[in-house]
């Protein structure tokens, strides 16, 4: 693969992490305009673990999901009564403040004869705990997707389970989904802390893919994006996220033909979208025509 | 030290009534619409834009005074005509869907607003010339500069005009009908689809006038400008409770007043964060507002439907 390629892929799965982690909460029936900051946070978090910390890269990237989960659970906590455009804008405000946080934090260390460490609006420099480690971007590709891949497997066996009926059924009706038993407060900081995990587990890989991040990454454009990548590829599977992903990045962006009017044509699309599929290309009932299609073969053999 | 005080305090107010000008828009689109235009920031920017682009033009063929009153018309023309294509590409093909639908579009329009604004003037900052130059006002120890009188004034009038439209014009019985009730504005003839988009319109160029003032004071206008007067015109009307003018107004003051006191204390950069961290602390306390009824509760809903 060139290494442009190389570069596009891994772009592609670390932006998988946000939309999906946008989408677990979308069909839960949450708007969230914040999962940035998770991702932001997890970036953070695992960068700090092995630039200041010296901990292994692995570790550093489990603790970048947890910070990312904590966050999210706190604030699915807080807002766990809120609804719709309330909740939406909970979410923007929460991510703003932790952008703005990221920008007046100063936590600097000599290490190696350089100040490393976020500083403030000059972002946190010298993450290189993946290529110190060997990692080349080829394989830290293959990283990117095996992490990426096992996600994936995980929220569509989730969404095959109970749970993630229930999950769907809150996002359909909560006040159903409350009359039937089902205590909807508590999914939803559960599911909040999850998307935030996901979200934070992808900050993680970018801190170390690029070995530089600064607040500014983590502005609202960003959330937008993860937000559209559902919209846009579908809520009835885990695909369609990835699928959103894909047309951005993978047609919009790596080909010159929109150049500069990569945000006109995309925020189109979604707009249009909007209009003509509500819940996207893989919508619920595609997505259930096209299990009917695969299972049919099955059933008559 | 007490003149310090009050000095930061009529500074606060200042700001805050181009707040509440920014709060009281987005209260006109929600009340006929209820829904929440997240690009009304993007379309006060693009105002802007062509204000600063058309004046740049214009420099030196108009005299300053006539300079200014030009570009105040091209921003509130700008903000109005891209408030027209939010409304007829986020809001009337998503009416009858629900709220949610339309607000993640405006929000994608937004980005395309921002992006076509940079491809006008791609610097970082633009200088939005203001022409006006009057001495500042000297009330004992305080001063009052010249852009921050003008905010005030044109802040009242505009207030007073508002109130008269709305509650002694056809257009606004009609407005208000819609806003109580999409069902009785139904019963009696009114055109909601006309009502609402006219609403729209309104609250652009009001938005217009109020962005204009932001910028004259600033004397130029950046790319941060879209979030910006979304930020403030949202945590205006939130705090205020949504929904209600009065509301939107006293909330935009409260927000000049909260942020120019945390500004004196702490700097600029808190400043801001403080404005994030009350509209965050208002939802999850009082989602309703700080004067507003609280939130919906999921077991009383569940009980009532049984």
């Amino acid at each position: 693969m060139s290494d442009f390629a190389i570069g596009l892929a891994s772009n592609i799965g670390m932006l998988a992490f946000v939309a999906l982690s946008a989408y677990l909460l979308l069909i839960s029936g949450s708007i969230s305009f914040g999962q940035q900051a998770y991702f932001g946070l997890g970036a953070y978090g695992a960068g700090i673990a092995t630039a200041l910390w010296d901990w292994p890269l692995m570790v550093a990237l489990g603790f970048g999901a947890l910070v990312g989960g904590l966050g999210g659970g706190l604030v699915g906590l807080l807002t766990r009564k809120l609804h719709g455009l309330y909740f939406a804008i909970a979410t923007l405000a929460f991510a703003e403040m932790t952008r703005i946080a990221l920008d007046l934090w100063h936590y600097q260390r000599m290490v190696g004869g350089e100040r490393v460490g976020p500083d403030g609006p000059n972002g946190f420099n010298g993450i290189r705990r993946a290529f110190e480690d060997g990692w080349d971007p080829a394989a830290f590709m293959i990283l990117i997707w095996t992490l990426l891949a096992v996600t994936l497997l995980a929220l569509l066996l989730f969404e095959r389970s109970r749970a993630g009926v229930t999950l769907r059924a809150t996002g359909e009706d909560p006040v159903l989904t409350r009359l039937l038993g089902t205590d909807v407060a508590r999914l939803r900081v559960r599911t909040a802390a999850v998307a935030g995990a996901i979200a934070g587990l992808g900050g993680g890989l970018y801190a170390h893919l690029n070995t530089y991040i600064e607040p500014r990454l983590f502005d609202i454009m960003l959330g937008v994006h993860a937000l559209a990548y559902g919209l846009i590829g579908g809520l009835g599977t885990a695909l369609g996220p990835l699928i959103g992903v894909l047309i951005d990045i993978g047609i919009l962006e790596s080909t010159s033909l929109f150049q500069g009017w990569r945000m006109i044509a995309f925020g189109g699309l979604v707009a249009v979208l909007l209009i003509w599929r509500p819940r996207g290309l893989l919508d619920e009932p595609t997505v259930r025509r096209l299990r009917a299609l695969f299972a049919r073969p099955a059933r008559h053999a | 030290m007490m003149a310090d005080v009050l000095q930061t305090l009529l500074n606060g107010l200042a700001a805050g009534a181009a707040y509440a000008l920014l709060g009281v828009g987005f209260t006109l689109m929600f009340g006929v619409m209820r829904r929440l235009n997240l690009s009304y920031g993007a379309t006060l920017m693009f105002g802007g834009y062509l204000g600063a682009l058309l004046m740049a033009k214009a420099g030196d063929a108009l005299p300053g005074g006539l300079l200014t009153v030009f570009g105040a018309v091209v921003t509130v023309a700008g903000a109005t005509l891209a408030g027209l294509y939010v409304e007829r590409l986020c809001f009337a093909p998503l009416r009858d869907r629900s709220g949610v639908a339309a607000m993640v579009s405006s929000f994608a329009v937004w980005m395309q607003i921002e992006a076509l604004a940079s491809l006008l003037l791609p610097q970082h900052t633009n200088p939005y010339p203001a022409p006006l130059d009057l001495a500042p006002l000297h009330l004992g120890a305080l001063t009052l500069r010249a852009e921050h009188l003008l905010t005030f004034a044109v802040a009242a009038l505009l207030a007073i005009f508002l109130h008269r439209l709305l509650s002694a014009s056809r257009f606004g019985l009609a407005l208000r009908t819609l806003s109580d009730s999409a069902a009785a504005a139904q019963a009696v003839g009114i055109d909601a689809r006309r009502t609402t988009l006219l609403a729209f319109l309104l609250a652009s160029a009001l938005g217009g006038v109020g962005a204009w003032l932001v910028l004259v004071a600033d004397q130029q206008v950046t790319p941060m400008f879209g979030m910006w007067s979304t930020a403030k015109g949202l945590i205006a009307m939130m705090l205020g409770g949504l929904g209600s003018i009065p509301g939107a107004v006293i909330g935009g003051l409260l927000l000049g007043l909260v942020e120019a006191t945390g500004q004196a204390l702490f700097g600029p950069q808190v400043r801001e964060l403080i404005a994030y961290g009350l509209l965050f602390v208002v939802l999850v306390v009082r989602p309703g507002g700080i004067f507003g009824r609280a939130t919906i509760d999921l077991d009383a809903a569940a009980r009532e439907r049984l």
